[in-house]
């Protein structure tokens, strides 16, 4: 049996959120939500470069990644062949693989699972489609509690305006476009997301999730992330963070032929507001 | 059927207008024969003037590729194969299987919700669990489940090709030899076949006989479930 089984098996047929003890696991499992443009991915970045300064063993993973499940998932959306339950499923195939090979073997040897979006985002999302939020709660019985889940709550003008000053332009799934609310790009993607805050709403008193206000500056809002994740990490898993250019360094060379994994990083004026 | 019955809550893009068609599910085992009879019924009801649709197992467009990519790697735990089963039922059950109910045709499943439940079963994944999961599927107007033991199994197997990795449960088994895996592999499979059986009322046709004496047995339970339907 994998442990990811005997996690499923000790909550059994319960409905996600039941198990408040969840950490029995030596790690801790921080997690941010929020819809688009809340400013989470760039707060859950942060975090982990403190975390990484202060010498703990940090594991990011992130919704809809796994090497298994991707590729049909990213076809079913280009395609746009996902439908509410299928597009439901394939995320929780997805999920189900990180936890299994990515967020178990973590936290079971002690690092830090760092998460930019967790089971919420299913729960916002199909919810939002019409998929029974009861149902939801039962088949994602097998994740993992988090230590602390933090809600990027941001008002819908102030995301529009985030992702219209960035990033690339919004998906067909994004905006809810299959729901058939508006052939208006930006107008659907307006209801379909203040469906989703309706649904975040309900869950920080469901799950008992931590809300930070995410119209405040940036650096305020890190003060308060690191300041709620620093009773967690009493005890955590240290070391084995030295960077290759760090390692290169030492070493004495240029490092040509090596190229460190790259993630998103925050702009330099998100990193001097600091 | 005349409204479309689900095992628990009515999913979303499936809710119950009329379906006269009639849903008609072959379950068994690997090298059973299901999709010899199935053929055969085809050809059969065809001829006896009803429109027939077929699908089986990791056959949708969406997630047949994905999951087929997935198990020639080596992480794919059973839990996340299960939801990509489910992935791929889904696929099919709305964008062919409810369709041809709703259009008055029979749909010939090779292979329902069963034979995923079985697997996982197998694997040790909490059968509550795999209840609830699959709650969101049509309960079929018959379920045929064609049943044989591992002793007739084998040599049927052995004649048409080799013994395969996933259906001698070698992604969990640990023993060197693949005859042992699969005899212990397939008789705990058999074991959840028989223990659904019990649980979802399946008409069990023993298929240990000869090819022409299983579809004798099959023709006559589809006949007795397409009735009424000209």
């Amino acid at each position: 049996m994998t442990t990811l089984q005997a996690h499923l098996a000790y909550k059994m047929g319960e409905r996600y959120g039941k198990h408040p003890d969840d950490g029995h696991y030596p790690g801790k499992l921080i997690i941010v939500e929020g819809i688009d443009g809340s400013g989470k991915s760039t707060q859950i970045d942060l975090l982990q470069k403190w975390l990484n300064s202060r010498n703990l063993v940090t594991v990011f993973t992130e919704w809809n990644s796994s090497p298994i499940v991707r590729r049909t998932t990213k076809r079913g959306k280009v395609e746009e062949m996902l439908t509410p339950m299928s597009f439901s499923l394939v995320h929780a195939a997805d999920f189900a693989n990180r936890v299994h090979a990515q967020i178990l073997p973590a936290l079971r040897a002690g690092a830090v699972v760092l998460a930019d979006r967790y089971v919420y985002t299913a729960f916002a999302r199909d919810s939002a489609r019409g998929v029974d939020r009861d149902w939801l709660r039962r088949i994602y019985s097998f994740a993992v509690q988090p230590s602390l889940a933090l809600y990027f709550r941001t008002p819908l003008d102030v995301s529009i305006q985030r992702i219209n000053s960035g990033r690339e332009e919004l998906g067909y799934y994004e905006s809810g476009q299959d729901m058939g609310f508006s052939n208006d790009r930006e107008e659907s993607f307006r209801i379909f997301q203040g469906r989703l805050l309706d649904e975040y709403d309900a869950m920080t008193e469901e799950f008992g999730m931590t809300v930070i206000d995410a119209t405040q500056p940036i650096a305020v809002q890190q003060q308060l992330v690191r300041q709620y994740v620093d009773p967690l990490i009493n005890g955590a898993m240290s070391g084995g963070n030295q960077s290759v250019p760090e390692a290169l360094g030492q070493a004495g060379l240029s490092g040509r032929y090596i190229t460190p994994p790259m993630r998103r990083r925050p702009t330099e004026t998100e990193v001097s507001d600091l | 059927m005349d409204t479309i019955r689900f095992y628990g809550h009515t999913p979303p893009n499936v809710s119950g207008e009329e379906t006269p068609g009639r849903l008609i599910v072959l379950e068994g085992t690997d090298g059973v024969g299901r999709s010899t009879q199935i053929a055969m019924l085809q050809e059969w009801l065809e001829a006896e003037g009803y429109a027939v649709t077929v699908t089986g197992f990791r056959r949708s467009e969406l997630a047949a590729s994905g999951i087929n990519r997935a198990m020639r790697g080596n992480t794919l735990d059973a839990l996340t194969l299960n939801l990509f089963y489910a992935t791929d039922f889904w696929d099919r059950l709305e964008k062919n299987i409810v369709p041809a109910l709703r259009t008055g045709m029979v749909a010939l499943v090779d292979r329902y919700i069963f034979s995923i439940i079985a697997r996982a079963r197998v694997r040790g994944v909490p059968a509550r669990w795999l209840n609830d999961v699959f709650e969101f599927a049509a309960i079929p107007d018959r379920v045929l489940y064609l049943d044989v033991d591992v002793e007739h199994l084998l040599p049927r197997v052995l004649a048409v090709r080799q013994l395969d990795h996933w259906e001698s449960g070698e992604d969990f088994l640990r023993g060197p030899d693949l005859h042992d895996n699969f005899i212990r592999y397939q008789s705990a499979l058999l074991d959840e076949f028989r223990s659904l059986a019990k649980e979802h009322d399946f008409t069990t046709i023993d298929a240990r006989g000869s090819v022409s004496d299983i579809f004798q047995a099959l023709q006559h339970e589809v006949r007795e479930a397409v009735k009424g339907m000209a």
